[in-house]
């Protein structure tokens, strides 16, 4: 087949409904997980992400239990188990990451526990743990761009506070920045983010959204207004990028975004190596 | 109620079941350096941290610039605007993408919900001058994490003067420096401070500093033990009381 024909067909698959959908569904992504991930990475709460992906299986596991739509559950959930584990960690002297470690292999297990109670459920684990982007629905897009719109507006109109706070919280608080209150709204909004992209991505990768454009972007920015406005940039890119290579190898459209992020990043740690071999050796005067 | 900057009265704190700073009542007037000193654990960083409302008080009242800091550390942003506060160390997480002059422009801004690029041209303006002021403004594309020790230090005090102020609250600012860098620094903020007419509440165990320099001292090892001017308030017996004998007979044998 030659490059044309392939080009052909890739255009084709794109004028197809659900792979618009998926295309639009994986930019919203990517916007809000590069917008959210870019404040998540320097507040070192990257593990935090991680921990609410995988107890998303415990939220669908109840909701199931409980004889209600798990998609419907799952927000709820998610917000919930967020403000629970962020009062712990406020509160706990035990190191941050191991009790995350607790709080997101328990949840886990519980999730599968029950799970495995529910038959009808077993064939959708799959799809939880890697997701279905080409599922995504049009009512899935409205919610994504209501989100993405209310993290667009929080952490731009509180931006400086969001700064200062991220730099040195005694400083903001002298400076009359509500901490809980700013802390809360965050972790409200990325439960939110966390818990709406596990139908596109999965529970496994989601917090690579999060983590990974965030982290390209800091290798690449020089101050902070670029990293936040690039993070973004740089999920959008790779849902994009991603959804082209998944569509013309064939391959998982989840994990083709992630391994583009993780090409991105490689790629931005590699720049400043590459100017430096361009500008060649030093020498002497 | 008097024109002070700032009035503590009774003021007690407990860090979680730690009584550690314990009926303490102080003024600091307009235009006057104020120095704590104490031992480390005498709750001088608690006192200060009360003082902004960052640790929340057992019991007493604190009014800055004749407003009350509510129990729940609430003061109207008119005030926290003219106050300025440069914790220990200034430790941040250096992998932090911020320029100098993104920093100093935090110092400018109302900390209020605004559009991203409010403040626009007076807000660079105000940067510059202020970076200008303090012969940092080369530094201001540089990410603070690349800048020295003294850099730094300048490019705080930047942030301090970008708005006009009546308080600036130090917790041991020049920690960290060499001897050079920090005549330096005392040689920037007192020549500010003249310029500006702040009034400054500073932790410090430079007792040759505060003597040199300071309006009053506060000697705390968790009440306030005494207070004054410098050249009465840190006599042998005093200071004997706050650090132990031993230190005194020590620092007068150097």
């Amino acid at each position: 087949m030659t490059i044309q024909a392939e080009l052909t067909r890739i255009i084709e698959l794109f004028q197809l409904p659900f792979m618009q959908r998926a295309l639009i569904g994986g930019v919203l992504t990517g916007l809000m997980g590069g917008l959210m991930g870019s404040f998540t990475i320097l507040r070192q709460l990257s593990f935090f992400s991680d921990a609410l992906g995988h107890s998303a299986l415990l939220g669908i596991g109840i909701g199931l239990l409980l004889g209600f739509d798990p998609s419907w559950v799952l927000l709820p959930f998610a917000v919930i188990f967020a403000l629970v584990v962020a009062y712990f960690l406020e509160r706990t002297h035990l190191w941050t990451d191991a009790l995350l470690n607790i709080i997101y292999s328990s949840s886990l297990a519980v999730g599968i526990i029950l799970l495995s109670f529910r038959d009808e459920y077993q064939g959708g684990i799959g799809n939880l743990l890697f997701g279905d982007i080409l599922a995504v629905q049009t009512s899935d897009l409205i919610f994504g761009s209501v989100l993405l719109g209310a993290c667009g507006l929080f952490l731009g109109l509180t931006l400086r506070s969001q700064i200062l706070l991220t730099l040195n919280e005694p400083m903001a608080i002298a400076r009359g920045v509500s901490v809980s209150a700013h802390r809360t709204a965050f972790i409200v909004l990325l439960s939110l983010v966390v818990g709406i992209s596990i139908k596109a991505i999965g529970v496994l990768l989601v917090s690579a959204f999060v983590v990974i454009p965030a982290c390209a972007a800091r290798l690449l920015s020089r101050t902070f207004a670029n990293y936040v406005v690039l993070s973004a940039g740089l999920g959008a890119l790779s849902a994009v990028i991603g959804m082209i290579v998944s569509a013309g190898f064939n391959l998982p459209s989840g994990p083709s975004i992630v391994a583009t992020q993780l090409a991105i990043f490689l790629t931005a740690m590699a720049l400043p190596r590459l100017r430096v071999l361009g500008q060649g050796e030093p020498r002497n005067v | 109620m008097s024109d002070s900057v700032l009035v503590i009265d009774g003021l007690t704190v407990y860090r979680e079941t730690h009584l550690a700073v314990e009926n303490v009542s102080f003024e600091v007037q307009p235009g006057t350096d104020t120095a704590i000193v104490g031992p480390n654990g005498a709750g001088k960083s608690t006192l200060i941290q009360a003082v902004l409302g960052i640790l929340p008080r057992q019991s007493g009242d604190v009014f800055v610039l004749g407003h009350p800091l509510s129990a729940r550390g609430y003061l109207p942003t008119e005030v926290r605007q003219r106050i300025a506060y440069l914790p220990q160390n200034f430790l941040f997480d250096r992998r932090i993408p911020i320029t100098a002059s993104e920093l100093v422009g935090l110092g400018w801004d109302r900390m209020e919900p605004q559009l991203p690029w409010a403040g626009g041209r007076s807000r660079r303006r105000a940067v510059r001058e202020a970076l200008t002021q303090v012969e940092a403004w080369h530094l201001r594309d540089q990410l603070v994490s690349s800048l020295s020790g003294g850099e730094t230090k300048r490019v705080l005090l930047a942030y301090c003067l970008v708005r006009p102020r009546s308080l600036l609250i130090l917790d041991e600012a020049p920690a960290g420096l060499d001897v050079r860098s920090e005549s330096d620094f005392y040689q920037l903020l007192y020549q500010l401070k003249q310029e500006q007419g702040w009034a400054i509440l500073q932790i410090s165990h430079d007792l040759d500093m505060v003597r040199r320099n300071c309006d009053r001292v506060l000697c705390l090892n968790r009440t306030l033990l005494c207070q004054g001017v410098p050249g009465h308030t840190l006599s042998p017996e005093n200071l004997s009381l706050a650090y132990g004998s031993e230190f005194v007979r020590y620092h007068h044998s150097c």
